[in-house]
């Protein structure tokens, strides 16, 4: 099914570097559960080796998950407006005007910086505002940053 | 409160502003006036604590108080320290929150520990409320309550004012932003000094560059009686010594008088009761003895039985629902007692309340987004609700977002004119009349396809989206009736959702992001080429709007200015 497409898009992916960043957290969610089943299946009974088996497969699900998830964010810059696309299973669009930026944040914790991203994050006065880009390269968040603000500044409409 | 003046003193040549410049306390008695509330708390903590045991006190807690109130004496020293401390915490806090008019900003600080400095911005202003508790209003004193473009909490509530005082800031301020937003579209110095220095020179009363002799006299005809009894109230003040003379500001200064306001519509305290009987909590509570009855025939057990088993088991049930619906029949009487909106210059003024009174001025243009709504009770009576979205009403939304309690059809349009003058469809009313009420593609509205029935058995007839040049209309609810209108210059933010489902049938959620308050515009389950189309559509036409906004365009749409101006 056809979805949100223009024709000037010229859509930037979020790095590859995002997948093993998520990947390292979701893993570490699911190793505890994990191996907690698993020394429970040696002492307990081996039917507790189902569960490990269940929480296992749902990592992998995750996995896969987390690789589309990835693969399918993209932001674009247009004219007026910045547009930031996200999901496979549940997808969304937003179209933020920068005249309608009230700043620009920029975060990147601990593990994303070992993979030299950053999230880019974009407020509006609306609390409804999901604008957010995770894994931009650290060098790029920086520019996109600059460029949002100064865009932003030259189209800043009052509320 | 004070008594009206016969006449409004002429004003001087040179205007003098009243919001001072250099920083200033409160009103003295503020920490009188503002202490009750933890007085009343520490109260009821102690009401509750000496309570019969059947409201079900800890016994623990319950024989400590009774150890701690056993001696008169103990309990009367008690209560002294305890309202030493009130007093003295509220003398020191006053003594530490000043306020001042800075450049481009009012500013306060405040904190006897923390030190808290706060400012709202003129070109950010979004609201300003003069907010009378039920004690200041006895006094006359009045709490000024800034809202500016920003998070939560960045508006600044000076409490507590003389009432004149209260509303000559409020009007200085409404004059200066509007001023400042002039001289920022110019171009020109917007520091408060030089938009003042302006203002001086300019002719008549409310400073602002009004521009002709018909326009002025219009103004002075329209004048409604509410604006007669604020000037009064205002010019009062000027005749008698008050806050400047207790704290030491400028003598001689003359004050800003409000802008004339026109009434526009008022809400008769019958239709606001009948709207409130006409409500679901209400009708519950008629039911109540119908319900009773039926299970006393039903169980043929006497009544003293049931009242037994509701006092015994059902009290902690029933006494917190009892509670809720006692407070949503107060909200809604306190909220919409009263009820005047108008226009004026400064843009549209609400007033309203029972016990605490509130006078709300939003500026044109503020309004972010508009909610009809009009639940089953009311159909009959085509009756409905209007909420707005203002930027900076974040607490006590229901006391502040309403722009119609209650009202017919026709008032509802009317409300929604005051708003957004100019829809941009060459029939407002009928466009908005079947946006109210109509269903499928009626009224050039784009529908929800019938494929969506399987996620929305029952609204998916109703749901429905249509842009005019101005705005964006959408219509949803088949019991409730909701219709929401945002003008495309307010647009925050868009945004297109869609989920496994609605993919399989091809639909998708449109959503327009307004700022934080009541209303939150959604078209859900369009066809997904519609939504898509609409997505870019709305873009763009967010885009002109911004280009195109400008509060002169609303008034001179409100007839309260000439087209042309210098």
């Amino acid at each position: 099914m056809a979805w949100f497409e223009p024709d000037d898009a010229d859509w930037q992916y979020v790095s590859r570097s995002l997948i093993p960043a998520r990947l390292i957290t979701l893993w570490l969610w699911i190793a505890l559960p994990l191996a907690g089943l698993v020394v429970l299946g040696v002492l307990a009974s081996p039917w507790v080796f189902l569960g490990a088996g269940g929480v296992a497969l749902l990592g992998l699900w995750s996995t896969w998950v987390v690789v589309r998830q990835v693969t399918a964010h993209a932001w674009c810059e247009r004219e007026e407006d910045l547009v930031v696309k996200k999901g496979r299973l549940w997808r969304t669009v937003t179209v933020v005007p920068y005249g309608r930026m009230q700043y620009v944040e920029v975060e990147a914790g601990p593990l994303a910086r070992a993979f030299g991203i950053a999230r880019v994050q974009l407020h509006t006065a609306s609390p409804g505002t999901d604008a957010s880009i995770s894994g931009v390269p650290a060098a790029e968040a920086a520019r996109l940053r600059d460029r949002l603000t100064s865009r932003g500044e030259a189209q800043l409409a009052g509320l | 409160m004070t008594d009206p003046l016969p006449s409004v003193p002429q004003r001087g040549p040179q205007v003098i502003y009243r919001a001072p410049r250099e920083w200033t306390r409160m009103h003295p008695v503020s920490p009188l006036l503002g202490g009750w509330a933890v007085m009343g708390v520490v109260l009821s903590i102690a009401a509750y604590n000496v309570a019969p045991s059947w409201t079900g006190v800890d016994p623990d807690v319950q024989e400590l108080t009774h150890l701690a109130t056993r001696s008169i004496l103990l309990f009367v020293i008690g209560i002294l320290v305890i309202l030493g401390l009130v007093l003295g915490f509220g003398y020191l806090s006053w003594r530490f929150a000043e306020f001042r008019l800075g450049d481009d900003a009012i500013q306060q600080r405040k904190g006897v520990l923390v030190k808290q400095q706060k400012q709202a911005r003129l070109d950010r202003l979004q609201a300003v409320d003069v907010v009378q508790p039920l004690l200041a209003r006895i006094f006359g004193f009045a709490a000024l309550k800034i809202e500016v473009a920003g998070g939560e909490g960045s508006g600044i509530t000076l409490e507590y004012l003389r009432l004149g005082d209260a509303e000559a800031v409020r009007n200085e301020l409404l004059v200066l932003a509007a001023g400042v937003k002039r001289a920022k579209e110019a171009g020109a110095d917007a520091s408060v000094d030089a938009v003042l220095e302006r203002l001086a020179d300019a002719p008549v009363g409310t400073g602002a560059p009004v521009a002709s002799g018909d326009d002025a006299a219009g103004r002075a005809a329209g004048a409604g009686e509410g604006a007669q009894t604020e000037q009064a109230g205002a010019a009062a003040y000027a005749a008698e010594g008050s806050l400047r003379d207790v704290v030491g500001m400028a003598p001689g200064a003359a004050e800003t008088p409000a802008a004339a306001e026109r009434e526009i519509y008022r809400v008769p305290t019958a239709r606001l009761l009948m709207s409130i009987v006409l409500s679901w909590p209400f009708l519950w509570l008629l039911s109540l003895p119908v319900l009773v009855g039926v299970g006393i025939l039903v169980f043929s057990s006497d009544i003293e039985r049931i009242i037994a088993a509701v006092l015994s088991g059902g009290i902690a049930a029933i006494l917190p629902a009892a509670f809720a619906m006692v407070g949503y029949f107060w909200s809604r009487l306190a909220g919409g007692y009263g009820f005047v909106a108008g226009i004026s210059e400064d843009g549209i003024r609400l007033r309203h309340g029972l016990t605490e009174t509130r006078r709300q001025t939003v500026p044109p243009g503020r309004v972010q987004a508009v909610r009809f709504e009009q639940s089953l009770l009311w159909r009959r009576k085509d009756w409905w609700r209007v909420t707005i979205n203002v930027a900076g009403y974040q607490d006590d939304q229901a006391a502040v977002s309403t722009l119609l309690p209650v009202g017919t059809r026709q008032e509802a349009l009317t409300a929604l004119w005051m708003v957004l003058p100019d829809l941009g469809d060459p029939d407002p009313a009928g466009t908005v009349s079947l946006a109210l009420s109509g269903q499928g593609a009626e009224g050039g509205f784009t529908p929800t396809p019938r494929r969506a029935r399987l996620f929305d058995p029952l609204q998916w007839r109703h749901r429905g989206v249509r842009a005019t040049d101005r705005a964006l209309l959408i219509r949803r609810g088949r019991l409730v009736r909701h219709l929401f209108v945002v003008p495309h210059e307010r647009t925050q933010s868009l945004g297109l959702e869609q989920g496994p489902l609605q993919r399989m049938r091809a639909l998708a959620t449109f959503t327009v992001h307004s700022t934080n308050c009541p209303v939150k515009p959604v078209a859900q389950h369009l066809d997904v080429s519609d939504a898509l189309a609409l997505l870019d559509e709305q873009a763009e036409r967010a885009a002109q709007g911004r280009r195109r906004q400008t509060p002169d365009e609303w008034m001179s749409a409100m007839g309260l200015r000439e087209q042309e101006r210098p």
